[in-house]
């Protein structure tokens, strides 16, 4: 099932409120660089795509892919460990499918970084530096915040793949929230919001959603089981913007983005109905199963630049359905019960998915979070957040599966070799998608990190 | 004549190493789907008289117990009231009152406590104010205690408690984590899960915490036990084929079968009264929903 907008508010379509909304970032303004800018000195990599998991609220080390199956109860936990296929390696026993598919990917375990305020730990992982991040003082650090990674992938994969009609940076999930703010860091930054990631959301009731397309309030939900009823209200909502565009109020781009996200292609896209029912079973149907799926259909599709968001806020109990990895309480409850089973079956799914159809290699996965969680566990059979030493799965684009990278001391606390941060992972995206530091500079940026070889 | 005779022994030798372990599929007719709201479900309980089910639920973003019918109709929810969350919730003997887990939220951090009400939600009481970390609160079949979870002395042990409250008392004291605790039918025993051995495997113990022995065992976790009725076996949760499937044992962690064996997620086993048949949730067709599956 497609649904495309949300009613809400009441919020008429008018002109004035759609050249706002065409102001704003929500139309995908980073597909105007794919219409208008020319690439110059791109340099090509074995990474077509990327599509970053972003694990939202910090998921525990411990309990994921490196376990202490032999430190104190107080560190380890009540969970036991399973054999990979990387040597060396066993992962903890909630993640029996990616265990199996270990030869494909890469941990990386020895990241750490600067802050355990999810706020500002994010902008960091989204962006490889914590410049402009916001803590739960909101107040916001020096300087301007970087542009996310997948805005720096947009800005120079757009043009080389314009035979995709869609943006080159799309989020699957909400805005990023600690609390009710939103964190920095998901946007274009100093590239301008042309760089600004599209949105689109997947909800198990309603299917694949596109927020920015708002409709017109006559438009109820009952209306828009009827067919007829929802190209007429797209229709109109065209002749709107090809008005807006006539009158010269609009840039040319802004309107050919608002045109091709309504395409009929682009909603078969977003359509996960017509998957194979059995495929889609096996992704989870859960939201961030099917957000996967959509994920892979995206970067089939040519778009470069995927962000799978696990939730929108980092508490478990805030969400309806895929609550964030913060688990301050009840931790290894929640991790066994809820979070771990559809990370399992999702992530391995899309792995598997995208091996069969030979994008794995053309494609690079990265799962990671903020930061990870206190060795120890707290009085609340939960474990607060830790900086000091936190866990990343890569697959795909050019890395090299069945390794790791990186060992922690005994009890996951710092590293004990190959210390590594967000700003080296981000670094790695860019050079597996073929971005040089040259690049990088000459848009006036600074290299966030270094290139994890290891993982090539 | 001499080797048709060794090779009968060694026929006969194989068939009797693999009576004494067996593992087979029990799938037989497919499960019949109760719900189809497909919102989180978790801690399903069948009522006393098997009439209704109760289960912990999030919907529209609020996680509470909720009780609705045998056949899935009737959601209702227990204290519609409460803004915080309540969650695994068991029944009374009597079927007259459920006891549960309220979370009282405090920043990033909770506070449980273990309270009681009448099964229309009436007549709340707190049964074990906050004070650790206690969760998964079941009546004993006499109905004259509590047996529940709690972190009070380090890491997460059984315990008894009193309908009033008081008389505390520690069962289990291994440097492990015991959880999932499940009354016999005839209250001497209680199944639990524990990573005493490393791993978190279904274990028995006696009424009063001693004589524990491990039922399951192997690579991969074991979750969730649920007596039958007529207390000859248990059903429990396992990921040991990948991903968690309902399978059965006898009370002695003989004759394993894997009841559900789907690719989804299926938890929560939960037996009718005449142990006919297992109730589980399961993400097999999108969300979270409750089945129901025959049992032989």
């Amino acid at each position: 099932m497609l649904s495309i907008g949300r009613q809400r508010n009441g919020r008429c379509f008018t002109r004035r409120s759609f050249l706002q909304v065409g102001g704003s970032s929500v139309f995908g303004l980073s597909l105007a660089n794919l219409l208008r800018a020319q690439e110059t000195g791109r340099t090509p990599g074995s990474a077509k795509a990327v599509i970053l998991v972003w694990m939202w609220g910090g998921p525990s080390q411990l309990e994921t892919f490196d376990p202490k199956p032999n430190a104190p109860l107080e560190t380890r936990g009540p969970f036991g460990t399973i054999p990979t296929r990387i040597p060396g390696v066993r992962f903890c026993e909630l993640f029996p499918k990616l265990a199996g598919i270990s030869d494909q990917l890469a941990v990386v375990r020895t990241l750490s970084t600067l802050s355990n305020d999810h706020g500002i730990a994010g902008t960091i992982g989204l962006t490889g530096s914590a410049a402009g991040g916001t803590g739960l003082d909101g107040k916001p650090l020096a300087g301007s915040a970087r542009p996310a990674t997948g805005a720096i992938v947009a800005k120079v994969r757009s043009s080389a793949n314009e035979a995709s009609r869609l943006p080159p940076f799309l989020v699957v999930g909400g805005k990023l929230h600690q609390g009710h703010k939103a964190i920095v860091g998901e946007g274009g930054g100093p590239l301008g919001a042309l760089y600004d990631p599209f949105r689109l959301e997947y909800d198990p009731a309603y299917g694949t959603r596109v927020p920015a397309l708002e409709l017109p309030p006559a438009l109820t939900p009952e209306r828009l089981a009827d067919r007829r009823t929802l190209l007429d209200a797209l229709g109109a909502a065209e002749r709107t913007v090809e008005s807006a565009h006539k009158a010269g109020a609009l840039d040319d781009y802004r309107t050919r983005a608002f045109a091709l996200l309504t395409s009929p292609d682009a909603r078969q896209m977003f359509d996960l109905s017509k998957e194979p029912a059995k495929l889609a079973d096996g992704y989870g149907r859960t939201r961030f199963g099917q957000s996967c799926l959509l994920a892979r259909r995206l970067v089939e599709n040519g778009v470069p630049f995927v962000q799978v968001n696990w939730s929108d806020h980092v508490e478990a109990e805030e969400d309806a359905g895929d609550g964030g990895w913060d688990n301050h309480y009840r931790h290894f409850q929640l991790t066994q019960d809820r979070q771990a089973p559809n990370f399992d079956q999702g992530l391995t799914a899309l792995l598997n998915d995208l091996k069969q159809r030979g994008l794995l290699k053309s494609t690079l996965v990265v799962a990671v979070g903020e930061f990870g969680r206190d060795p120890k566990v707290n009085d609340k059979a939960g474990r607060e957040h830790w900086p000091g030493c936190y866990s990343a799965l890569v697959a795909g684009g050019g890395t090299r599966g069945g390794r790791f990278v990186g060992t922690s001391d005994a009890r996951a606390a710092k590293p004990a070799d190959t210390p590594l941060t967000p700003g080296d992972l981000c670094a790695t995206v860019h050079h597996a998608v073929g971005l040089t530091s040259e690049q990088i500079t000459g848009m006036g940026l600074t290299p966030a990190g270094r290139v994890i070889e290891e993982l090539f | 004549m001499m080797k048709n005779r060794i090779l009968l022994i060694a026929v006969l030798l194989h068939l009797v190493t693999l009576s004494d372990v067996t593992v087979s599929s029990a799938k037989g007719e497919e499960p019949v789907r109760l719900t189809t709201d497909q919102s989180f479900k978790q801690h399903l309980q069948s009522s006393p008289d098997g009439k209704q089910f109760s289960f912990t639920r999030i919907h529209q973003g609020k996680m509470g117990v909720w009780t609705m019918a045998a056949d899935g109709s009737g959601f209702k929810r227990l204290l519609p009231g409460h803004d915080q969350p309540d969650f695994d919730a068991h029944w009374s003997p009597d079927g007259k009152r459920l006891v549960y887990v309220h979370d009282q939220f405090q920043g990033t951090d909770g506070k449980l406590s273990l309270r009681t009400c009448n099964v229309d939600g009436s007549d709340e009481q707190i049964l074990i104010p906050h004070k650790a970390f206690d969760e998964s609160p079941r009546y004993s079949p006499d109905g004259k205690q509590v047996l529940f979870v709690s972190t009070r002395d380090g890491n997460p042990e059984l315990y008894t408690v009193g309908l009033d409250g008081k008389d505390v008392k520690r069962l289990t004291s291994q440097v492990a984590y015991d959880l999932h605790p499940a009354w016999s039918p005839d209250g001497k025993q209680i199944a639990f899960a524990s990573g005493r051995t490393g791993k978190q495997k279904i274990f028995a113990v006696k009424s009063d915490g001693t004589g524990a022995k491990a039922l399951t065992d192997g690579d991969f976790l074991d979750a969730w036990p649920a007596w039958s009725p007529d207390g000859k076996r248990i059903a429990f949760v396992s990921n040991r084929t990948g991903n968690y499937d309902v399978w059965l044992m006898d009370a002695d962690g003989k004759n394993l079968k894997n009841l559900t064996e789907h690719s989804g997620h299926d938890t929560s086993p939960a037996w009718s009264p005449d142990g006919k048949s297992i109730a589980f949730v399961s993400t097999r067709h999108g969300g979270s929903d409750v089945y129901r599956i025959a049992v032989e």
